[in-house]
This record gives structure tokens, C-alpha cells and sequence, in this order.
């Protein structure tokens, strides 16, 4: 692919902010006032943009604490933000540890079949528990993105090393 | 105590008999963030017997939420104590994200008066 292709691919997807590499919080602080910047200006819809918000932070830092592939105080991964008529669309990839698979699938998939209201219940139950074993944060990244979202898909990719893709779209 | 608010982490005052935090929060690093504040909490909440908090949050993130859920139940403890605690959680009307969150908290707190305030 070249460069000319790798443009048209990013803007045919309506992609407005694409961040590939290192993720620490340093980088983070860096480019959260940016992309806060670019979603309110492309929605006034505050409910909405905050959202959209929310789930690129939940993302970012999943990538920061989990991904595999580890440099200083970061994790290196991929984190796309998306704008098209539907709505937007918040995507992250990261190289992971094929032992979490299992689980991961299991705690996504049962996520994704739950309402709002139990989503609800999860969230509070969780913050109640405490986080889970080999949580680095409050175990609460997962249900906050499945709260805030309208829906969302994974996928485990070999490529040839292990990705793990969680694309989120946020619709009014 | 009094910390102005950053990209990350919202403004906030502590005086004698009342708290009030106003911004965005998700910090670099949660425990730099809330351990002073929770600290400095426990310590005003000692000596007094009324004290009133006033949140107005746009924005936090699920790992600022376990620092909301401690705050609020070292509040709750305070008014089990017999102390008169008053809580404002302050969103705006189209927010509905932070209107939940706020109804979220609100579900555990029995002894203090704790109100949802639209604005």
C-alpha cells in the first residue's frame, strides 16, 4: 500500500484521529486535549461527544496497562477514531499474551449480550468488589465502554503476532 | 487545600465545613490524585458536625470511579456518625452520562442528605 492508498483507506473509514505506537499517560495527556477538541467540534451534541470521549480514554489506557508489547511506562497499540453519517466509531489494536484469550472472550461475550440496566448492575457490582485479579486499574474499562457505546465488536487477530481489535460505535 | 483544575483532573477546594470539585477527571496517576484529597477530607470531617460537598463533573474515567465510590462512603460514614453531611451532585440537563453516574452513587448513600441537582 502505498502512501496515496493508505490516505484514501483512512479517509473513506471517516478517520479524524489515528495514533500509532507508544501509549503512555504522558502521551496520553498529550493528545486527549486534541482529540476532545476535534469530536465537540465535529458534534454539539455533548451527551454524545462525551461518549465518544470516554471510550477513547477507556481505550488508550487499556492499550497503556495491557498491551503486550511493552516500552518504558507504556504499551504499544493502535487507536482510531472514525466520523461518518451513522455516527462515530472508536477503534483500538494492540499486541497481546495468547493465555488471556479465553477469558477475555468469555468476559466480552457476555458483556455484549447484556441490557443497559445490567450493565448498570455490573458496573456498581464491580466498583463494590474491587477490581479483579491482574486488574491494573478498576476492572471497570470493559462495562464503561459497553455503557457508552450503542454497540461494540472484538476480534483476536494473528498477524503474525496475537492483536486484539475492540471497535466501538457511539450512534445518537 | 486548593488544586486548580488541569486537562486531567478537576478543580478542588477544601475548606473546614465544605468540598467542592468542579471539572474533568481522569488522572495520569489515581492514587497521586485522590489519596491528599481523601486524606485531607477525613481530616475536616474530624472535628466537624455539619459538612457540605458540591460535585459538578462533565467527565470521569472508570478508574477515577473506585476514587468517587470511596469518597462517598467515607461521607456516608460520617453522617452514620451522627454528623450532618450534605451532598450536591450537580450535571447538566443534557448530560445524561453524568446524570446516571450521579443516580449510580446516590443509590448507596442512606445518612447523608444527598441531592441531584440539574443545571
Amino acid at each position: 500500500m502505498d502512501s496515496h492508498d493508505f490516505h484514501k483507506l483512512l479517509l473513506s473509514r471517516g478517520t479524524f484521529f489515528c495514533y500509532s505506537g507508544l501509549l503512555s499517560e504522558e502521551v496520553l495527556t498529550a493528545i486527549s486535549s486534541i482529540v476532545r477538541e476535534q469530536v465537540t467540534d465535529i458534534d454539539h451534541d455533548e451527551d454524545l461527544t462525551t461518549r465518544v470521549f470516554g471510550i477513547f480514554i477507556e481505550q488508550a489506557q487499556n492499550i497503556i496497562r495491557y498491551s503486550e508489547e511493552r516500552l518504558a511506562e507504556g504499551g504499544i497499540g493502535t487507536v482510531a477514531i472514525g466520523h461518518t453519517n451513522e455516527g462515530f466509531v472508536v477503534e483500538a489494536i494492540n499486541p497481546m499474551n495468547s493465555d488471556n484469550v479465553l477469558t477475555l472472550k468469555e468476559n466480552l461475550n457476555e458483556l455484549q449480550q447484556m441490557q443497559p440496566k445490567d450493565l448498570r448492575k455490573a458496573y456498581k457490582q464491580r466498583l463494590r468488589e474491587g477490581p479483579p485479579e491482574g486488574s491494573k486499574g478498576a476492572g471497570l474499562g470493559f462495562i464503561d465502554i459497553a455503557r457508552k457505546s450503542s454497540k461494540f465488536e472484538f476480534d483476536f487477530v494473528e498477524s503474525p503476532e496475537l492483536l486484539f481489535v475492540l471497535k466501538a460505535w457511539i450512534v445518537p | 487545600m486548593h488544586l486548580e483544575a488541569t486537562n486531567r483532573t478537576p478543580e478542588v477546594s477544601i475548606s473546614e465545613s465544605s468540598l467542592e470539585m468542579k471539572g474533568e477527571c481522569y488522572p495520569e496517576d489515581i492514587s497521586a490524585f485522590s489519596e491528599p484529597i481523601l486524606e485531607s477530607l477525613e481530616e475536616k470531617l474530624e472535628p466537624c458536625d455539619s459538612f457540605s460537598v458540591s460535585l459538578e463533573l462533565r467527565y470521569f474515567n472508570s478508574s477515577s470511579a473506585k476514587f468517587f465510590f470511596d469518597f462517598f462512603e467515607v461521607l456516608e460514614q460520617a453522617a452514620e456518625d451522627g454528623k450532618s453531611i450534605s451532598i450536591e451532585w450537580r450535571y447538566r440537563s443534557s448530560d445524561n452520562s453524568m446524570k446516571e453516574a450521579g443516580e449510580d452513587f446516590e443509590e448507596d448513600m442512606e445518612k447523608a442528605d444527598y441531592k441531584l441537582v440539574e443545571i
